[in-house]
């Protein structure tokens, strides 16, 4: 059975954006989206009509920030690299959706719970 | 912190937009080519991996799409659309748009200016005080209930012991002649407690108020005095340097100490003042000595306090009367059966607020009969265009715009009709706003003569102009934009439930016809009983008299003095050519101000334990009955010899002798008065005295060389043969050269006089037909409209019925018939509901009865014949209706 590719869900793709650039420093638009699919192993399709939107929208946060920059064939790219409150929120977004899956989790594996 | 920031910035990507698109392409352009090298490199032929990079990319425009939702804010951009958009369409409909915002605009400016007149006057009486709805009216209660003014003693007891008032304050209005030997001029002043201003809480422009501890201990011994800012301006340029210059306030000199600011015009509502003075120096001002304020009889102030915190007007009344009545057991000898009672400003008996309350009240009831006629008028202008729109509605809908979207559409033409309107309604508000002035008499303090357009007033007008733009135009959209799509788009987008929304038009028209019926017979009411009131006879001849007013009080003359000065000024007089007689009393006759009455016992007349004996009286020259053409009916005139030295005397009235005396002679009876006995040698005829419309009441005169008074008025009347106007500029001139140090003023016709003292009626008369005009006017372009409207529509029906032999003039006569219908069933149901309110209007009327049928009958009919004017084009319109381009035309 193939695993069906599937959209990033909404409200995540924020997170895996900020998660990208903290692991990897400043990267573009495309490079991000690259990055998120291979990261899910491909499970992953990341659509340019949310991504773009999903930066400007980060940046409006004041998330992240933008420069025009060369990249490492010689091509001109808008590099997105985290700021400082960026990298709070990492660590806040991070925290919440562990607690979030751990909540989750125990309501999926409710047996556990009554033995 | 962090949204605010988001949404400014997402407000700056509203600007710049070509530049911002412009990147976005180049970062779009440079992800795919480096998309593309990487395809290239995992060894695919360049055509293939940008065929392959394209694919992934997916759309770049949805993409782009999305890009600038997210940087702008679409709901202002889409905003911004419509509001283009809307301007397009109502350029369009060039005659709807000026109609609707033409009809909004004389209803908002007609009802902003009306309100901005009651908040004057009843809601924000006393403009620049600080917590104005804190500060009450005291007044004196005589023992038969009538108000009376305060004495000063009185007032002091009840400021010491009443805890539920913070502060209490007298002012006594006074006319005050300001300047030198060389000239002088009459001023309105307060004479005030050192704590006035501090009460009120009002703070000097310049320099500084009194205060209790400086002015309130002794008497004449503070000459301060503090100016208004306008007289500031006026007579000082606004020169600060006025602090502690001396001025002359009939003729003692006095220091300047301070200005007030410029929204506060002093403590009568609708009143301007231009100086205070500290009420202890009354005496000295008005020359009665420093008895006037030792003795309790003395009553003369008007007494303002502002209640404690937290305390009720209720509360505080109660502690007030029932100080008064400790006063009346403890001083019964002045005091006995007297009271006292607080009264919320608009109340109290000082100002002009009493005198305009009836007025305002009938005038906002015709604004708000106006502004119906407004909403209905628009309501059916929407109505029509929307019916005509409903082809690109529908398109529109069917095309996938939301309803929501229409809707939005039609709030923003709404809203911008709503700005226009409103816009030309404050034009139309802050014009006629003065016109109040022009109403109100000049003689008096000046009044009213600005008043504020502020942002109180124009919320007031934006508000409503929204209010019925949107609704009329909501109400009227809807209707279209609810129906359903599929029925609409079969009928080709062509008014399918025409039949509907012309009966609904024609219910508006048949509304807007009743409203103005309503509105027109209310005027003819107000304006029929000016007619009556303007048609009383005054009891004497006003024609070919001129009146000067004198301010003796200014020149401290004693009675000899005083005498010599009249014999003087009337001989002067009596030498200039024209003039045919002159006489001299100390009250104008429907001056409109507050006459002077005395205590009286009348020899043979026993009254009854709560009857007022206070009879108002004049105080006269002889002469003066034959030059106003009063005729004596017993005895004889006053004479030269009726002096200080000659027995008292008095003429009455025919009133005073029905009242008093009864059948019997009246010529030597006696009647007590100022402490002696005087002896009645005449009777007079009844004249009226204060309002034209007064029923009569006793009335007595005595020699003016026989009681003297340094604070009473002095008129001069001058009969000519020559025109009034020469007459006038002779009195002026010699009664100015006879003591250049004596204010003269209020010089004008006996007749202008009488003229002013109809004010009320003709503010009711005039503003309220003006107002029905609009009314009129606005439901007759209401039913030309529907009609007009109407013919259009039937147009093509019309163009059959001729193929198919109607004649022409049938076709004009139903035209014309169904628009009778409409005027005649408004006329109707507008003739019952006048019918039912006017009833309302009796205290405004005067010798006519609210259901009057003259009135009701020109009315009706004057409505009917407008509403056959208004048909009479669409139904020409009608008859020329060509069948061929008719029938062509489907």
């Amino acid at each position: 059975m193939t695993a069906a590719k599937s959209d990033v869900r909404q409200g995540t793709l924020a997170l895996m954006v900020l998660k990208t650039l903290q692991t990897i420093g400043p990267l573009h638009g495309y490079g991000i989206a690259r990055r998120i699919e291979q990261t899910s192993g491909n499970r992953l399709v990341v659509n340019y009509g949310t991504l773009y939107p999903a930066l400007l929208k980060l940046q409006q946060d004041g998330y992240i920030s933008s420069e025009w920059d060369v990249s490492d064939n010689n091509r001109k790219a808008k590099y997105y690299k985290l700021t400082r409150a960026g990298h709070k929120q990492v660590e806040k977004e991070v925290g919440e959706w562990e607690q979030t899956n751990a909540i989750l989790a125990r309501f999926l594996a409710p047996d556990q719970e009554t033995q | 912190m962090r949204t605010l920031r988001a949404w400014f910035l997402r407000a700056a990507g509203l600007f710049h937009k070509e530049r911002r698109d412009r990147e976005l392409a180049d970062e779009i352009e440079s992800n795919l080519r480096m998309h593309i090298d990487d395809n290239v490199r995992a060894g695919m032929t360049p055509a293939e991996a940008q065929r392959q990079a394209m694919l992934k990319f997916g759309s770049v425009e949805s993409a782009k799409e999305s890009y600038r939702d997210q940087r702008g804010i679409p709901l202002l951009e889409s905003l911004w659309q419509d509001v283009r958009f809307g301007l397009r369409m109502l350029r369009k409909s060039a005659s709807f748009t000026a109609l609707a915002i033409l009809t909004l605009a004389l209803g908002v400016g007609a009802n902003a200016t009306v309100f901005s007149w009651v908040r004057t006057l009843l809601l924000n009486p006393l403009p620049g005080v600080v917590a104005a709805n804190h500060v009450v009216a005291l007044e004196t209660l005589a023992p038969d209930g009538s108000w009376e003014p305060t004495s000063y003693l009185d007032f002091r007891d009840l400021r010491d012991n009443c805890k539920s008032v913070q502060a209490m304050s007298v002012t006594k209005p006074m006319a005050l002649a300001v300047g030198d030997t060389e000239s002088v001029e009459r001023v309105w002043g307060e004479a005030v407690s050192g704590n006035f201003f501090e009460m009120l809480g009002v703070k000097p422009a310049l320099g500084r108020f009194f205060s209790t501890a400086e002015v309130d201990q002794q008497q004449n011994a503070r000459p301060l005095v503090i100016l208004s800012h306008a007289y500031w301006l006026s007579h000082y340029h606004a020169d600060p340097g006025v602090i502690g210059a001396s001025v002359r306030i009939n003729h003692f000199p006095y220091t300047i100490i301070g200005v007030t600011p410029e929204e506060f015009h002093g403590s009568m509502p609708g009143l301007s003042f231009d100086a205070w003075v500290p009420a202890t120096m009354y005496g000295q001002l008005a020359s009665t000595g420093d008895n006037t304020l030792l003795d309790r009889k003395w009553r003369t102030f008007r007494v303002l306090a502002r209640l404690a915190p937290g305390v009720s007007l209720g509360e505080a009344r109660a502690e007030v009367v029932s100080h008064a009545k400790d006063m009346a057991r403890d001083d019964a000898n002045t005091n006995e059966g007297m009271s006292a009672t607080l009264l919320p400003m608009w109340e109290s008996h000082y100002g002009i607020q009493g005198s305009m309350l009836g007025p305002l009240g009938i005038l906002m009831a015709a604004c708000a009969l106006v502004l119906l006629i407004v909403c209905a008028n628009l309501a059916n202008l929407q109505l029509a265009r929307a019916t005509a729109r409903q082809k690109e509605f529908v398109l529109r809908l069917s095309l996938g715009a939301s309803r929501s979207r229409l809707i939005r559409q039609v709030l923003t033409e709404c809203s911008l009709v709503a700005v226009a309107g409103s816009l030309g309604g404050i034009a139309i508000a802050s014009w006629l706003k003065g016109t109040l002035a022009w109403f109100l008499p000049r003689s008096s303090v000046p009044a009213l003569g600005h008043v504020p357009l502020d942002i109180g007033v124009l919320f007031f007008a934006i508000t409503l102009a929204f209010a019925v733009a949107l609704v009329s135009g909501l109400a009227a959209s809807l209707r279209v934009i609810g129906r359903n799509t599929d029925e609409m788009l079969k009928t080709g987008g062509r008014a399918s439930s025409s039949a509907h929304s012309s009966r609904l038009r024609g219910l508006l028209a048949t509304s807007e016809m009743a409203l103005a019926v309503v509105a027109m017979i209310a005027a003819g009411l107000l304006l029929e009983s000016f007619r009556n009131v303007s048609k009383i006879r005054p009891g004497f001849d006003a024609q070919q008299v001129v009146v000067a007013q004198l301010d003796l009080s200014a020149a401290s003359y004693d009675a000899q003095q005083a005498n010599a000065f009249y014999q003087r000024l009337q001989q002067e007089l009596e030498r200039q050519p024209g003039v045919t007689a002159v006489s001299y009393a100390d009250y104008v006759p429907l001056s409109l101000s507050g006459g002077s009455w005395e205590k009286l016992e009348i020899r043979g007349y026993v009254p009854t334990p709560s009857e007022d004996m206070d009879i108002y009286r004049s105080l006269i020259s002889p002469g003066y009955f034959n030059l106003m053409k009063i005729p004596i009916f017993e005895g004889r005139d006053f004479r030269s010899s009726d002096d200080m030295n000659a027995p008292p005397v008095m003429i009455v009235n025919q009133e005073f002798v029905r009242r008093f005396i009864g059948t019997g002679t009246a010529v030597g009876r006696q009647v007590h008065g100022w402490g002696s006995w005087f002896t009645i040698i005449g009777v007079a005829a009844d004249s009226k005295v204060f309002r034209l419309n007064e029923s009569p009441a006793p009335y007595f005169y005595v020699p003016m060389r026989q009681i003297y008074r340094p604070e009473m008025g002095l008129a001069f009347f001058v009969h000519t043969s020559a025109s009034n106007d020469s007459a006038l500029s002779t009195l002026q001139r010699e009664a100015r050269a006879a003591a250049p140090t004596i204010p003269v003023f209020d010089v004008m016709s006996l007749s202008d006089e009488i003229s002013v003292s109809l004010f009320t009626q003709r503010i009711s008369a005039g503003l309220v037909s003006v107002l029905a005009g609009v009314a009129l006017s606005l439901a007759a372009l209401g039913l030309f409209g529907v009609m007009t409207y109407s013919v259009a529509q039937r147009t093509n029906e019309i163009g059959i019925r001729i193929a198919l032999g109607a004649q022409r003039k049938h076709v004009f006569a139903m035209v014309l018939g169904q628009g009778t219908r409409v005027a005649l069933l408004g006329i109707t149901i507008g003739t019952l509901a006048a019918w039912a309110v006017t009833r309302l209007m009796i205290g405004a009327l005067y010798g006519v009865k609210p259901g009057d049928p003259g009135t009701f009958c020109a009315v009706s009919l004057l409505l009917l014949a407008i509403a056959l004017l208004a048909c009479y084009v669409p139904a020409r319109r009608a008859m020329r209706v060509d069948p061929m381009v008719a029938l062509k035309y489907e």
